[in-house]
């Protein structure tokens, strides 16, 4: 595969366009171009298709997208290009099965395909949403820990104040909170008896690569994961480019996010799902990802719970699953809160969507993951279960299971309840939810078994 | 009836991003010696609004309202050599300067406002991403700014937007601008907390917000 080192040379030194030139002459007219080349048509009728055919060809359109597209770096305004030749040595070479966590939580992370028996990897947590303070902090991850049985690995949360006060990124104030977060966050999971779980969203705090550096010296380790972010549409700079260099040399996994958007650059549904393989090369060439982490999400609603994005989810699922061993997720948002009916349906339809299309699992960030302290250990615990709930499903069945889902929610998605806190749901000193979250949890999962879901766990 | 034809033409150019017409329709109207404010207001403005309206109802995408917004100020460059003086004080809306906060990268959403901004009439100062709370006063007292305007889609870097704020309090100019504020994590609740005038959900809210502070301004 291509150095690293050769990126960041033909990061100096590649093609240059400006920004708007990149986007609006590289980027969309050839993503346009292919999608039509490659006749790919968004089905609302279907938002989980079973058709190879399709996921194929959603493939090819977005390994020539990136031939053509390369990444664009922000800090040069030069585009890292690649040929043919490299993106398939790289597909070839890239990671199949990379290991995480210590001791009795280390496995593998293995990629899926569609309908697969193999189970979904259950990346649990907070999705990088805010808690308001240490306590609280402290407090939840210790509840993923012990209230998440199946949780391979974890997502945590972005501390808002240390000390008291608020973080405010680029300050000192970010390095020390990203140094307590570690601190913490690995604390919290040894009191909840699983201290080698890992933590595959380093550092959720951090906002530059100095905090995410800093605050991996106090406690990560090479077996969590790093999350490094791309830009939206295929673009990185300096800054990213730095943890990458940092984490390489450091032998620690690289988890590359990406985040498609559906009503940007990419347009709609079918743009969304060839960016979606594109950046999947991205995250291996650019990225030295050991897996990519990714959510094609709505520019209006902030969520990935939405019809037109359930297709581009599956379909490129499908697409990246069917043609690629580099293992990947899909991270959900969902657009309401704790503790209503609408956010279990939503969680439900996400999880399907990713599970029987072959992707594992981040979840996630609830009521969009925006909302201070709107998020508890019940909305990833029903996720994991609603996964090994469908492991070996057929696309066909999902489908319909799907559409009822999205027939109960989605003309709530422009105005969705925001549901309550953590504290509200959640009794922090018997680390259990209350009652009433439990009823409805109970309610909603007789509700799913029913529709279909053969739950395990 | 020729005058209406030429509007139609300058909307429909917006509309269904044709540049060719809308430069057509626009040299037309100034052979016509029609006054080139009333093209604006009823041909390519209102045609602007369409685009915006059909972007939130997501039939077009970003793409098409970047071209849009493109044959439009294309459109306006022929056009404004004949604005006289009187007529451009009176459909100026107003001055916004806008960026992204400090340690914040996320501006395809503040670049949507900048655009709707500029063709609802405002004339915007855009100063990209990673802003610092120095520069946008800098550039609001140097552009003799109406609003301040800053997006933060991080938790993180939401609390520059309360720090500009608090700045130009303990300098003694909060009076001197209007403040809205955007982004994912924020909210009406955070604007009041804050003590922001104004804040916009989505690109559409934040001109509707944008002209009622200026509404708001005038009654100071």
């Amino acid at each position: 595969m291509v150095s690293f080192m050769e990126v960041v040379n033909r990061a100096l030194t590649g093609p240059y366009f400006s920004e708007k030139d990149y986007n609006l002459k590289v980027f969309v007219p050839s993503l346009r171009e292919l999608v039509k080349k490659y006749e790919i048509k968004y089905n609302p009728e279907n938002p989980i298709p079973s058709d190879d055919d399709l996921a194929d060809r959603v493939f090819r359109a977005g390994v020539e997208l990136y031939t053509r597209t390369g990444t664009y770096c922000v800090d040069t305004s030069r585009i890292i290009k690649f040929t043919e030749e490299e993106i398939q040595q790289a597909l070839t070479t890239a990671p199949s099965a990379p290991v995480f966590g210590e001791g009795k939580e280390a496995k593998p992370l293995i990629a899926r395909k569609p309908e697969s028996d193999i189970p979904p990897w259950c990346f649990l947590g907070a999705g990088g949403a805010a808690v308001s303070n240490e306590q609280l902090y402290v407090s939840i991850l210790e509840a993923y820990g012990s209230f998440l049985p199946l949780a391979d690995s974890i997502t945590a949360p972005t501390l808002k104040t240390i000390n008291g006060k608020i973080v405010e990124a680029g300050s000192p104030l970010e390095i020390l909170a990203c140094i307590r977060s570690s601190v913490l966050a690995r604390d919290a999971l040894r009191r909840a008896g699983r201290p080698g779980l890992p933590i595959m969203n380093c550092i959720a705090t951090a906002v530059s690569d100095a905090g995410k550096i800093a605050g991996s010296q106090f406690g990560l380790r090479t077996s969590d994961g790093w999350l490094i972010g791309a830009m939206a549409e295929m673009k990185i700079n300096f800054e990213r480019l730095n943890e990458i260099a940092y984490v390489q040399s450091l032998g620690g996994h690289i988890v590359a996010e990406t985040a498609p958007l559906l009503g940007g650059y990419c347009g709609g549904s079918e743009g969304v799902a060839v960016t979606n393989v594109a950046y999947h090369i991205n995250c291996i060439l650019v990225m030295r990802g050991s897996t990519q982490l990714t959510f094609p999400i709505h520019f209006l609603h902030g969520c990935t719970t939405t019809r037109d994005i359930t297709w581009a989810v599956s379909v490129s699922s499908q697409a990246i699953s069917r043609n690629s061993h580099f293992p990947f997720f899909i991270l959900s948002y969902t657009a309401s809160g704790p503790m209503t009916r609408m956010c279990l349906y939503e969680l439900a339809e996400a999880v399907i969507t990713s599970v029987v299309s072959g992707a594992s699992i981040e979840f996630g960030g609830v009521t969009k993951a925006t909302v201070v302290d709107h998020f508890t250990p019940f909305e990833p615990r029903l996720a994991s279960e609603v996964a090994h709930g469908v492991i070996g499903m057929s696309r066909s069945k999902g489908n319909e299971i799907v559409k009822n889902l999205l027939s109960k929610y989605e003309e709530d998605i422009p105005h969705p309840p925001q549901g309550e806190k953590y504290e509200e749901c959640w009794d922090t000193c018997f680390k259990q939810p209350i009652k009433e979250y439990t009823e409805l949890y109970q309610k909603i999962k007789k509700e799913l078994s029913e529709l279909g879901i053969s739950f395990r766990f | 009836m020729k005058k209406e034809k030429i509007f139609e033409d300058l909307l429909k150019a917006v509309v269904e991003l044709d540049e060719g017409k809308a430069q057509k329709a626009a040299n037309e109207l100034i052979r016509e010696k029609i006054a080139p404010v009333e093209g604006i207001e009823k041909g390519l403005s209102k045609g602007m609004r369409i685009i915006g309206e059909k972007f939130e109802k997501m039939e077009i995408y970003l793409p098409e309202l970047l071209m849009a917004s493109d044959i439009f100020n294309k459109a306006m460059h022929v056009l404004e050599p004949h604005i006289s003086m009187a007529d451009t004080d009176k459909t100026r809306k107003g001055t916004v300067i806008i960026g992204t906060v400090r340690g914040d990268i996320h501006e395809i959403g503040k670049d949507i406002v900048t655009m709707l901004l500029g063709t609802a009439g405002f004339t915007v100062h855009n100063l990209g991403k990673d802003v610092a709370t120095s520069t946008f006063l800098e550039e609001a007292e140097k552009n003799k700014a109406d609003i301040i305007a800053m997006s933060s889609l991080l938790t993180t870097t939401m609390m520059a937007q309360k720090e500009l704020i608090e700045v130009l309090k303990d300098t003694g100019c909060r009076d001197k601008y209007m403040v809205m504020i955007g982004g994912a994590p924020t909210s009406k609740e955070w604007a009041e907390e804050i003590g922001a005038d104004g804040y916009g959900r989505t690109a559409e809210d934040a001109v509707s917000v944008a002209l009622e502070l200026m509404n708001k301004k005038k009654y100071l």
